[in-house]
């Protein structure tokens, strides 16, 4: 009984979602404040069905039910196991946030009526890669976010947008060629595409080499791994603020997400590093870690710095995966979790500041911290675990990352992220330094040039607070080391390491 | 009685062909339902064909009781029940549109001719399909060329007029290639029945190789003119963009693709296995393929023309097909026959939502469709599904063809289709959604002319077949079930 | 040597083709429309030849059969018969062909394909 039950939550979580973006968008024509609560309210609800399954996992179990086959081995299909709950966990907590931050930031803004509906839909989606069953499903819903998500790129509709979307839209469409050629070769060797049956492919040879190509063209497309990045310091800035917020935060995390699988469960560990592929990722890791954090130095827009900023990051999580030992796994998970939080409260926070002054470049912002103190206090905090700086949550995974390199024998992985934690320094803290310290001379002698407005205070409660709460998790999930995260982490390491089954 | 239906549903159809002109004044209007009543009635024909020859196997009809090899035979095997279905469905869809749609691209005299040689075309195609004897094919081959002409060419104006003499050249030219192969197989084995002649040219190939090999080429050549497979593709942008909307997704969604089917069954079940080895005809149609399919997509991609546009990306998808025959494998075949089918859906989709614009809002230019979106979603959103099962994004019908050919070259070893097919979607990606993208977000152009309201007798029939394209992405087991047994090879 | 006297013996397999050719050369080629169909019509005829030669026997009779005559050879009578629904189909496509040939005449005053590709080219600049 509790099984049924069990296998249904996650078709419901995935539905939920879709099925209310598609009452959403009738609503909207109706009545605004319904269309937002409607919206906050999916959300809210989303997240505490991801939750409900916690006790279901925590007890060992795997949900994992067909639902309908399309050809012989080629179905639709859900399975959800530690993996797939924390990344869902996280992405519908941030999604809930975002949801209410997004009340405010919208009203301003035109379209809402397409934005609350794709958002959601986009939540469903999101959810759908994270608990899909085999790859064919994963790879539905993969496309589908992809494409959605289009719409919230493009939502200013401006020239800038649509050049950005377009550039995106066919990264996009290349990456899920690469992806459907690499479930074809997948199928084809193994004669199934399911996430419970083990190791698919255990023999070398070149059409296993080509698969694995092209599932790391695929999903690093979306991931932002060197040398795929480059629609995504274009695409990630020209969206709403709470849509960077998920772009930047949660759905690179399913390109993230699909390497772990192909690593751990198409592919097992002694079959990469038998034949070293581990070295392809180890070594592209290792340029985007250094790429994005030296050309973020470079960026005078504070939301493509922040983009690039991602690009360095999800180096460091495709560098923990690389690794293939279970404290670089640790650390690994433990980073999804940290930077989906970090990168959202930046993106949000300069999203408040964005919205509250309309200033975008960083030499502008001098002084903003002392107008707008929780928004910059919570910028600082979420910049700061950036950095690495103990006791926040970036730094426990950077530390874990790094115990995780001196044990596969690489102290050279340690320096990268030495150095990449450095230049993170270098873009983060003049901001900061410029948001509270700053622009009192001008003030003083006279204003010139365009600043920040006089007269600007907090953003409206509805957005200071999702952002404020981010804030907090990231000192929270790196004050306490035995925290909920953390915890899923490291059984979530254990598990993939002993190849995707319990 | 059940046996007589396929030669019934013919005749039905040549009949009802030659009543329509008999219509006067008052009767006229009972044109369109009795059209559409005679292509319903065929298509339940078909449905029960289906039923009929999956219970008892495949069955041979004698016209007129004349046994072979002297009567005219029909073989009505699962490979002719599909083709059936695919061409009655089709047929039946596109002519609800075509009823509203022809009014303002047509005069209202020459509609009951539009019936006839509608129908006239129907019944040839589906002649083509389930003949089994090559004068019979090559009388159904003559009067569908007539037919597919006389519907470009009834839009009188000097565009079609061209085109559709273009059209008719090359194709007499196609039909004249294989009445000449008729002549070669017949002056070796005195036989025009397919079996019989496939008994004998085993033994024949030692005597007379070069007449073989000859009469394979010609056979080639005239069904690649037909079915506009690169680079003998000419004609087809011009004929297919100039004709009227209902008679472009006929011509593009199924006669390029009956002689495609048609070459398939002399290939497979005329020709001896052998003479493959000898000559490398599949690998020339392979080869063939590829081309058509990259220069398909690439042409396709520099059109102004929307229709012009969709009538190059036929070129391409014709290009699939041939790959699946070209590939000859069993599951690469299932790949490119159930892409007729999958293509047939979501082309001549594609052509109608394009003609329910131009009706709409007089575009045809793809610049000028800029936020058309907006003012026509069904008709954009409908155009959107069939643009991402071009692509071939799962849960679209696009996708099950491709993985199914994808999948085939693989069990072959030639991983390079499969790059090829990843290419050309990525092409399709290129030219397809922008034009969606433009539909719905973007500056929007202020409409020019006056906007027409659609009636729903032309929006039902896209929405029908947008349906089909993702029901048949997610359920496509009932189709290749049938295929599976139509390719025991 | 031997090819040569083949082909004489089969001077009229030979014929045809040589037709064939000509008409296809002929449609292809020419830029006049009423040449085209000329063509056209001459690829149809050879192959028509050529298809009505395969029944023929020499020294055959008719395959009219009486009463009490025997002969000893017929020509083969279904190559003449299927022939005959080819010559139908090909008159109904000249038929076809040249009506449209008319409209396009009335509509650009010329029957050059050539001539009716740059008045199109001059409307579409």
């Amino acid at each position: 009984m509790e099984a049924v039950f069990y296998n249904f939550m996650p078709i419901w979580t995935v539905m939920f979602p879709i099925f209310m973006s598609m009452v959403i968008f009738i609503i909207s024509r109706r009545s605004e404040k319904l269309r937002d609560g409607l919206s906050v309210a999916t959300a809210v609800v989303t997240f505490f069905s991801v939750a409900a399954m916690y006790p279901y996992l925590a007890a060992g179990n795997i949900i994992d039910y067909t639902i309908f086959d399309i050809l012989p081995g080629l179905g639709v299909s859900v399975r959800v196991d530690i993996l797939s709950f924390s990344l869902a966990i996280i992405s519908s907590f941030v999604w809930m946030l975002v949801a209410i931050y997004s009340i405010d930031y919208m009203s301003h803004e035109h379209g809402g009526d397409r934005y609350y509906p794709i958002f959601i839909f986009t939540l469903g989606s999101c959810l759908g890669i994270f608990m899909a069953g085999d790859f064919f499903t994963l790879f539905i819903f993969f496309e589908l976010m992809s494409l959605i998500s289009y719409v919230l790129v493009i939502h200013e509709e401006t020239r800038e947008a649509l050049r950005a979307g377009y550039k995106y839209l066919i990264m996009t469409i290349i990456g899920g060629l690469a992806l459907f050629f690499a479930i074809i070769l997948t199928f084809e060797l193994a004669g199934t595409v399911s996430l419970s049956q083990g190791t698919l492919i255990t023999a070398a040879g070149t059409l296993p080499f080509l698969a694995f190509l092209s599932f790391l063209v695929g999903f690093g497309m979306k991931a932002g791994m060197f040398p795929l990045h480059v629609w995504l310091p274009d695409a990630h800035p020209v969206a709403p603020s709470p849509a960077s917020a998920l772009l930047s935060g949660i759905m690179l995390k399913t390109g993230a997400y699909g390497m772990l699988r192909v690593l751990f469960t198409v592919f097992n560990i002694p079959l990469v590093k038998e034949t070293g592929w581990d070295m392809i990722m180890l070594v592209l890791a290792v340029i985007t870690i250094l790429l994005g954090s030296a050309v973020a130095l470079t960026q005078e827009d504070l939301k493509r710095r922040l983009a690039y900023s991602s690009v360095g990051q999800m180096g460091y999580i495709i560098l923990g995966m690389a690794l293939l030992n279970e404290t670089a796994l640790v650390g690994d998970v433990f980073h999804i979790f940290s930077h989906a939080l970090m990168k959202s409260t930046l993106f949000l926070a300069a999203g408040a500041i964005i919205w509250k002054t309309g200033l975008r470049n960083i030499n502008d912002l001098q002084g903003i911290g002392k107008k707008m103190p929780v928004t910059m206090g919570a910028f600082t905090i979420a910049a700061l675990a950036m950095i690495g700086i103990p006791p926040l949550n970036g730094f426990l995974s950077k530390w874990t990352l790094a115990l995780g390199a001196l044990e596969a024998g690489a102290p050279l992985y340690v320096v990268v992220l030495l150095i990449s934690s450095l230049l993170n320094g270098l873009y983060y803290l003049p901001i900061i330094i410029a948001a509270f310290f700053g622009g009192e001379e001008e003030e003083e002698g006279g204003h010139h040039g365009e600043g920040i407005p006089f007269n600007i205070q907090e953003a409206a409660h509805r957005m200071v607070i999702p952002v404020a709460i981010l804030g907090l998790a990231c000192i929270v999930f790196g004050l306490m080391p035995n925290n909920f995260a953390f915890e899923l982490s490291l059984r979530t390491a254990s598990f993939l390491i002993n190849a995707g089954m319990p | 009685m059940s046996l007589h239906l396929p030669v019934i549903s013919i005749a039905l159809l040549l009949l009802a062909s030659f009543v329509m002109p008999l219509l006067r004044r008052g009767a006229r209007a009972a044109a369109l339902p009795f059209t559409l009543s005679v292509l319903g009635a065929v298509f339940t024909v078909s449905l029960y064909l289906i039923y009929l020859v999956e219970s008892r196997g495949a069955f041979s009809y004698h016209v007129g009781g004349w046994p072979p090899p002297w009567g005219v035979e029909l073989y009505i095997d699962h490979l002719a029940v599909y083709m059936m279905m695919v061409l009655s469905s089709i047929c039946l869809v596109v002519m609800v549109y075509g009823a509203r749609d022809l009014y303002h691209e047509i005069r209202a005299e020459v509609m009951s001719w539009y019936y006839t040689l509608y129908l006239l075309l129907l019944a040839s195609m589906i002649g083509i399909a389930l003949t089994n004897d090559l004068f019979t094919l090559f009388v159904f081959l003559e009067i569908s060329t007539i037919s597919a002409c006389g519907i470009i060419s009834i839009k009188k104006d000097r565009e079609c007029i061209e085109a559709s003499f273009k059209y008719l050249i090359l194709s007499v030219l196609g039909s004249g290639c294989v009445l000449l192969g008729v002549a070669m197989i017949y002056m070796i084995t005195g036989y025009l029945n397919y079996d019989f002649v496939a008994q004998e040219l085993p033994q024949a190939i030692a005597e007379y190789p070069y007449n073989i090999l000859m009469a394979l080429s010609l056979f080639i050549v005239g069904f690649s003119v037909k079915s506009a497979l690169f680079p003998l593709h000419i004609w087809l942008p011009d004929a297919h963009s100039s004709a009227p909307s209902p008679s472009s997704a006929v011509l593009s969604g199924l006669v390029i693709k009956i002689y495609a089917a048609a070459i398939l069954r002399l290939l497979f079940r005329v020709f001896p296995a052998e003479l493959f080895e000898v000559v490398p005809v599949l690998d020339i149609l392979l080869f063939l393929s590829v081309l058509a399919v990259m220069a398909g997509s690439i042409f396709a991609m520099v059109q102004e023309d929307i229709k012009r546009m969709l009538a190059y990306s036929s070129i391409a998808q014709i290009g699939f097909v041939f790959m699946g025959i070209g590939l000859f494998g069993n599951r690469a075949l299932l790949g490119g026959l159930v892409h007729i089918f999958n293509h047939a859906l979501m082309k001549s989709m594609l052509f109608l939502a394009a003609g329910l614009i131009i009706y709409a809002a007089g575009i045809r230019n793809i610049r000028d469709l800029r936020g058309i979106g907006v003012r026509m979603p069904l008709t954009m959103g409908a155009f959107a599904i069939g643009a991402f099962s071009m692509v071939g994004i799962p849960g679209t019908n696009g996708f099950i063809s491709k993985w199914h050919l994808a999948l085939g070259a693989l069990d072959l070893g030639r991983p390079f289709f499969v790059a090829i097919i990843l290419l050309s979607s990525l092409l399709n990606g290129i030219y397809y959604l922008p034009i969606v993208i433009n539909a719905f977000f973007g500056v929007k152009i202020e409409p020019r002319s006056e906007h027409r309201d659609v009636p729903g007798m032309m929006l039902v029939p896209v929405l029908i077949l947008a349906a089909g394209v993702i029901f048949f992405g997610f359920y496509p087991g009932p189709i290749l079930a049938l295929l599976e047994q139509a390719i025991v090879l | 040597m031997e090819i040569i006297s083949r082909l004489l013996e089969n001077y009229y397999y030979f014929v045809s083709m040589v037709l064939f050719i000509i008409g296809i050369h002929t449609m292809l080629t020419h830029s006049n429309l009423i040449k085209k169909v000329i063509g056209m019509n001459i690829m149809d005829t050879s192959i028509f030849l050529f298809f009505v030669s395969i029944g023929y026997r020499r020294g055959g009779m008719a395959p009219i059969i009486q009463p009490g005559v025997e002969a000893e050879m017929y020509v083969n009578p279904l190559p003449s018969a299927l022939i005959l629904t080819g010559i139908v189909v090909a008159v109904s496509v000249t038929a076809y062909a040249l009506s449209l040939i008319v409209e396009l005449y009335k509509q650009y005053g010329t029957c050059c394909a050539n001539e009716i590709a740059q008045i199109r080219a001059r409307e579409e600049s």
